[in-house]
């Protein structure tokens, strides 16, 4: 390899770097190119005409654009973990060892077994899939899909995990400014200068979009100078950002975009601790978008042979890069712009076979041209291409006359004219008007803020495009009263506007491709006029004509054009496509970010946590929380091992439990009494001083919301408790009720969650343990501290804490609170201080445990489908006051005598583990739907029972306690026999807990 | 019987390593730290009791208490907005709830959050970049100048931030502070931490909060 | 989309919660069951203008009622509930 074997570079010229040669390798064979080369314009510098095979007919395609639009030249990039399938040859900077590989081949790019399929083409017609593989559906998954899936997709997801990381920014400005070509430079230019914090988004590594291409002079200088100049102006103006390698891929909501950075994808792999790419939020009060126009194709047959490339794009590639996509080249155009590339042909020194303008006789400057290149000029159409993998073959024309004409060139370049780019603007379904002039779509209907400009907005003479830009910057920077000079407008003397009749399609027998990528043929379209799909979007959906990555960017309006001949309306009145973001393809991991792997969400630690950690615990997600679920010890074989010893030594003893998760709140202020009384089912404003209740949330509906413990700690301050996993939203339910529903009650909330560390101390010698712990001075007896007190405490040490006389696990318990910043020396204290009494951390399984044999419901049975008599907690509803739930509680539905309720369920063969979600059903009777009496809602291997036991929801439950039923668990194919009884397993008359 | 000790530990002290972070060649553009040693107390006025307790506030601490999102400088303490008719009182640790019990009596609830939240300051010359990826505020110098406070959300939870005086240091940056959950903390300085890290990270010892 | 909280300015979606119609008014304690069934259940499908209830959870803990227009997202107004902060409500 070496830089000489670039066949098709010119000797000078081109904006790339040749003092930086480069090697790179495409399907395993390497090349050369230089810093500032794309993969696409290494590969033509290189005489590479074939890169890649088609989507559906595995025809060889070529390059056909140098732009993001680019339908063919979809590849492999990279290897290994960072390869990435069906990115565009024509964005991806060229780098030093760069790889990449053609798709859609096998077992390569010149022989592909599946090319086939083009002999086949008569059946993959559109609509094919939906008509063949509708019957029998069970030959699906054994035939249709796996030769669908072999025939077609495409490039290859890389199986590892992606080693680079993601992640994403917000970015605000006053205006953005969509594009970095001569437009967008101006209205950058106009709304810095007058003092607006400017963005300006540029998909390319560098500023000046199509003036890198065309060239031109502006305000006297060369364009690249005139780049250079407005480039340097805008960096030194402090709030003006200048964003390249970044596409602006959706507009959506009051001034919010999306913008894909690619960081780093010049490189190989990113330097150390920087992103791959980076997805932006980018928030503006006004958009330009100065986003170009994209020239688009003529149909005809043969058009997708490779050689065959739009003019622009040769432009791009002789002017840009110095690489001539062919030797000798042939013009096929329907406007004078298609002319320039003649130009840039002869300037290059190749070798001009012929223009086919499809408009009139050629002028007499174009036929002095001709005569002096020697060329011809043909009035008429190409009629169709031949050639294959190696290229084309002939170009034969269709005289305007009726004669024919044969050209023969290993390149055609192709303009059909120009589409401003509407993808931003159409959006928020601004529907694109129709232009007669120009024969194409302009933006219509944009969000609110945006406005378009240049190309983009179907002018498309440079020193229109520097006008436009000027003034549409100019105006936003005016509209929101920055008065800065703003300057005159740059400008150009290019050639006078160009004339374009339009020409969408030469009818012919040969295949004649409308949607490259989508392999959607112009027979595609005829077909579906006929059978009824003449609506743009059934037209979309039925031939999947630009569903592809590229949105059909190159190919949806001479699909619509094609249309309206065959159905004799006008384009607009065919119809107009509108695009949804994202404007080009977006990386899942560019979405995702920095969340993913151990960062795919925040996680909450209790207070406890690295002390749990130190003995070993084993943590469970809950919500965001890590919980210490069991703390395994040295020689347990398993969890329900761990578990069954914590539960015992509670029980037998004493234990303790991090339960900081539950969600705290602070009720203050004169009505907290009153206003807990009406978002509890009982009565809270009687509660005393220095007790603690338990209390039930209903949702207005009359289901069961939240539990939890509420304590009054001073007449006008409660400390409300909610489950761990309704903390935000019983929070935000209050602040419904605070400030929505009774914004007439004095009442103040705080969450003070994260405050308190808090711990749960359970068993009979829980009070041994306190003693250790808390000062002296407090009464800690049943007389001092009864059951259901709460109030606050010193501790030995000086420590105050908050003392709580509740328990969940039916044990004489407290909870203990102390500040958060103290929850790791209490965890640590309670081990030293009750080393004596065998004191036993216990997790979240142990208390699941506990619960269960106390008949306690929980998560499982508060399932948003439960009432408060269902959970045999109905007569905590008070009768004396309203609340939320209430009238709905008491619909006939919710009262009914049929109704799960919550019982305890023991297998009869104790030896038997009983399984959650297990279906309850009458014995004899067959399950089924009609049959079905409620399910196994909860679950634990009771230690103290010594067997499994659980808790259930069962139609009339309560009147069923002793009766022998049948537990179904089709899931697991296990049918047993289970006896219904008293929720209560351990304990029932509750003597251990207030003992 | 062992007598107790009381250990304070904070959310982060048991990761916190002071030092560089990411990037190591060039110097840091960004510092980091913990501000420990504060007590925080939330202030919520009661009902038709905003005036009192502003009133209340320039008593107690010299200065009228933030009625839009600020952070304002007062006697020995820093008030910042917290939300409507609602503020936060930062001093140093002492006896500042007393302090506020004793001032906002009958006028507002109060509750201590000293250790619900963990208090953090960003600076340097690259504090916006790397704030930029994780909060969704404009803190450009004209929309958030020295003083302003926000309460908004990071990693969908909710944080208090407040941009404090400029650095003294040699670079003159903007210093930002950052109240957020305790139970939060080790996970929000672990994506700080990345999201700093290609900037140079200067993690600073953890120091008292001094006002 | 951006909703401007009256107290915190404009911020993005995400630090809100959307409850729904803010037009529903919760009835007496003895409206009976027709009116609470309609206040829980019953809701207008809007095309165009509507109240909305959205909570700032993610900033200022402020319910906010959004005069929004349902087709073009338009956010015409926002104010805060009458329960905001320490405003004081006379039954
Ligand atoms: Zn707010």
């Amino acid at each position: 390899m070496s830089a000489a074997d670039q066949t098709q570079r010119l000797a000078k010229g081109g904006l790339i770097d040749r003092s930086k040669p480069l090697g790179f390798s495409f399907d395993g064979k390497s090349f050369a190119g230089y810093h500032g080369d794309t993969l696409a314009s290494a590969l033509v510098a290189n005489g590479v005409r074939l890169v890649g095979r088609s989507f559906k007919y595995h025809r060889p395609r070529g390059i056909l654009t140098a732009g993001s639009e680019e339908p063919n030249a979809l590849v492999e990039l990279r290897t290994g973990a960072r390869r990435e399938p069906n990115t565009r040859a024509t964005t991806i900077e060229l780098y030093d060892g760069l790889v990449a590989a053609s798709q859609n081949r096998w077992p390569s790019l010149d022989f592909d077994i599946l090319s086939v399929n083009q002999l086949a083409s008569p059946i993959l017609v559109a609509g094919f899939y939906y008509k063949t593989f509708m019957w029998p559906a069970k030959l699906w998954e054994a035939l249709y899909e796996p030769l669908i899936r072999r025939a077609a997709g495409l490039g290859r997801a890389a199986t590892q995990s992606d080693p680079d990381h993601y992640e994403k920014a917000w970015a605000h400005c006053d205006v953005l400014v969509v594009g970095g070509g001569p437009t967008g430079l101006a209205a950058a230019l106009a709304a810095g200068r007058a003092g607006a914090r400017v963005i300006l988004c540029e998909e390319e590594p560098t500023l000046g979009g199509r003036l890198l291409s065309d060239g031109g002079t502006i305000d006297g200088l060369p364009a690249t100078d005139w780049i250079a100049q407005a480039a340097d102006e805008l960096s030194a103006m402090l709030d003006v950002r200048i964003m390249t390698r970044t596409t602006l891929t959706g507009a959506y909501d009051h001034g919010t975009h999306a913008a894909l950075e690619r960081v780093n994808d010049h490189l190989p792999v990113p330097p150390e601790h920087q992103p791959r790419q980076r997805l932006w939020r980018i928030v503006a009060k006004r958009t330009v978008v100065a986003a170009g126009a994209l020239e688009r194709p003529i149909v005809f047959g043969g058009n997708d042979v490779p050689g065959i490339m739009l003019a622009s794009a040769v432009r791009t590639y002789i002017n840009r890069y110095a690489a001539t996509p062919a030797k000798r080249l042939a013009l096929f155009t329907n406007n004078d712009d298609g002319w320039k590339t003649v130009d840039a042909a002869i300037a290059a020194g190749l070798t001009v076979a012929g223009v086919v303008d499809a408009r009139q006789e050629a002028s007499a400057d174009q036929r002095a041209l001709a005569s002096k290149h020697g060329f011809a000029v043909l009035n008429g159409v190409v009629d169709h291409v031949d050639g294959g993998r190696k290229g084309i073959g002939s170009i034969e024309v269709a005289l305007a006359g009726g004669a024919r004409a044969t050209l023969e060139a290993d390149g055609l370049a192709v303009s059909g004219g120009w589409n401003p780019s509407v993808g931003l603007t159409s959006q928020h379904r601004g529907r694109p008007k129709w232009r007669d002039d120009i024969a194409a779509f302009v933006p219509d209907g944009a969000p609110p803020g945006m406005s378009a400009a240049g190309a983009a907005n179907g002018a498309f003479l440079l020193t229109d495009c520097l006008r436009e830009g000027h003034s549409a910057g100019a105006a936003a920077a005016a509209d929101l009263g920055f008065g800065g000079s703003v300057g005159a407008a740059p400008s150009s003397d290019d050639a006078p506007a160009s004339s374009l009749t339009p020409l969408w399609h030469v009818a012919g027998k040969k295949k004649a491709f409308v949607d490259f990528q989508n392999d959607v043929t112009a027979s595609d379209i005829a077909l579906a006029a006929r059978e009824g799909f003449q609506s743009v979007e059934h037209l979309k959906r039925y031939t999947t004509l630009g569903m592809a990555t590229d949105q059909g960017k190159s190919s949806n309006l001479q699909g619509l054009a094609i249309m309206a001949e065959l159905t004799g309306r006008s384009i607009p009145q065919t119809g107009t496509t509108i695009y949804r973001p994202p404007y080009v393809p977006v990386a899942i991991g560019a979405l995702a970010g920095h969340h993913r792997d151990e960062n795919f969400h925040s996680v909450r630690l209790t207070p406890s946590h690295h002390w749990a950690a130190e003995r070993g615990a084993v943590f469970v997600d809950t919500g965001l929380w890590k919980r210490a679920q069991w703390y395994p010890i040295k020689g347990e074989k398993d969890w329900l091992e761990s578990v069954t010893r914590e539960v015992k030594a509670v029980r037998g003893g004493v234990g303790f439990c991090d339960v900081s998760t539950l969600g705290k709140i602070d009720v203050h202020g004169p009505n907290a009494g009153t206003f807990l009384d009406r978002v509890y089912i009982n009565t809270f404003s009687t509660l005393a001083v220095g007790k603690a209740r338990y209390g039930l949330m209903l949702r207005e509906d009359g289901m069961v919301y939240d539990d939890g413990t509420t304590s009054r700690l001073a007449e006008d301050h409660y400390f409300l408790t909610t489950t761990t996993a309704k903390a935000g939203l019983v929070m935000q339910h209050l602040e419904f009720c605070r400030q929505v529903l009774f914004p007439e009650l004095d009442v103040q909330l705080t969450s003070v969650s994260d405050q308190w560390a808090q711990f749960s101390i359970a068993g009979p010698r829980t009070r041994d343990l306190l003693c250790e712990i808390v000062d002296p001075g407090e009464d800690l007896s049943n007389e001092g501290f009864p059951f259901m007190a709460a109030r606050e405490v010193l501790l030995r040490g000086g420590l105050k804490a908050r003392l709580f006389r509740i328990s969940f696990s039916g044990e004489m318990a407290f909870e203990i609170s102390v500040p958060a910043r103290f929850g790791d020396a209490l965890a640590r204290n309670m081990m030293i201080a009750g080393e004596q009494f065998g004191v036993t951390p216990y997790g979240t399984e142990a208390l699941g445990v506990m619960r269960v044999e106390k008949g306690h419901v929980a998560g499982p049975e508060l399932n948003g489908m439960t009432t408060a008599a269902d959970l045999g907690l109905g007569k905590m509803m008070s009768t004396k006051k309203d609340f939320i739930g209430r009238v709905m509680a008491g619909r006939e539905a919710l009262v009914a005598a049929d109704r799960q309720v919550v019982v305890g369920i023991k297998p009869v063969d104790k030896a038997r583990r009983l399984r959650s979600g297990a279906h309850v059903i009458r014995k004899g009777e067959i399950p089924g739907p009609d049959t079905d009496g409620g399910y196994v809602t909860s679950v634990c291997f009771s230690p103290m029972l010594g067997q499994w036991i659980g808790l259930g929801l069962v139609s009339r439950g309560r009147e069923r306690i002793g009766e022998i039923a049948s537990a179904h668990d089709p899931l697991r194919g296990e049918d047993y026999e289970i006896e219904l009884c008293h929720p209560v397993f351990y304990d029932p008359e509750g003597g251990r807990q207030r003992g | 019987m062992v007598e107790p000790s009381w250990t304070a530990t904070t959310p982060l002290s048991r990761i916190y390593a002071p030092g560089r972070h990411g990037v190591k060649n060039d110097a840091a553009r960004l510092s980091m730290a913990e501000l420990t040693g504060f007590e925080l107390v939330q202030v919520m006025a009661r009902r038709g009791m905003w005036s009192p307790t502003d009133q209340a506030c320039r008593e107690a601490y010299g200065q009228a208490a933030p009625a839009k999102p600020q952070a304002t400088r007062a006697e020995g303490a820093l008030l910042i907005w917290s939300g409507p008719d609602q503020i936060f009182v930062l001093s140093p640790r002492g006896s500042s709830l007393e302090r506020a019990r004793l001032a906002f009596a009958g006028m507002a609830s109060l509750s201590d959050q000293s250790d619900g939240r963990t208090l953090l300051r960003i600076s340097g010359i690259k504090a916006r970049d790397m704030l930029a990826k994780v909060c969704s505020l404009d803190l450009h110098p004209a929309v958030f100048p020295a003083g302003a406070a926000a309460a908004t959300s990071i990693d969908h939870t909710s944080v208090n931030l407040w941009r404090g005086e400029d650095s003294a240091g040699d670079d003159g940056a903007a210093v930002f502070y950052l109240l957020v959950f305790s139970t939060f903390a080790e996970s929000l300085w672990h994506t700080l931490l990345d999201s700093g890290a290609e900037y140079g990270i200067a993690i600073d010892a953890a120091t008292p909060w001094q006002g | 989309m951006r909703i401007a909280c009256p107290f915190c300015g404009p911020r993005e979606n995400s630090e809100f919660s959307y409850l729904g119609d803010a037009k529903p008014k919760r009835p007496g304690p003895d409206a009976g069951e027709d009116a609470v069934y309609e206040y829980v259940y019953l809701r207008d499908n809007v095309a165009g203008e509507m109240a909305e209830l959205w909570y700032h959870g993610g900033g200022c803990r402020a319910w906010l009622q959004v005069r929004r227009n349902t087709v073009t997202h338009e956010i015409l107004s926002v104010e805060p509930a009458a329960g905001a902060g320490a405003a004081s409500v006379t039954p």
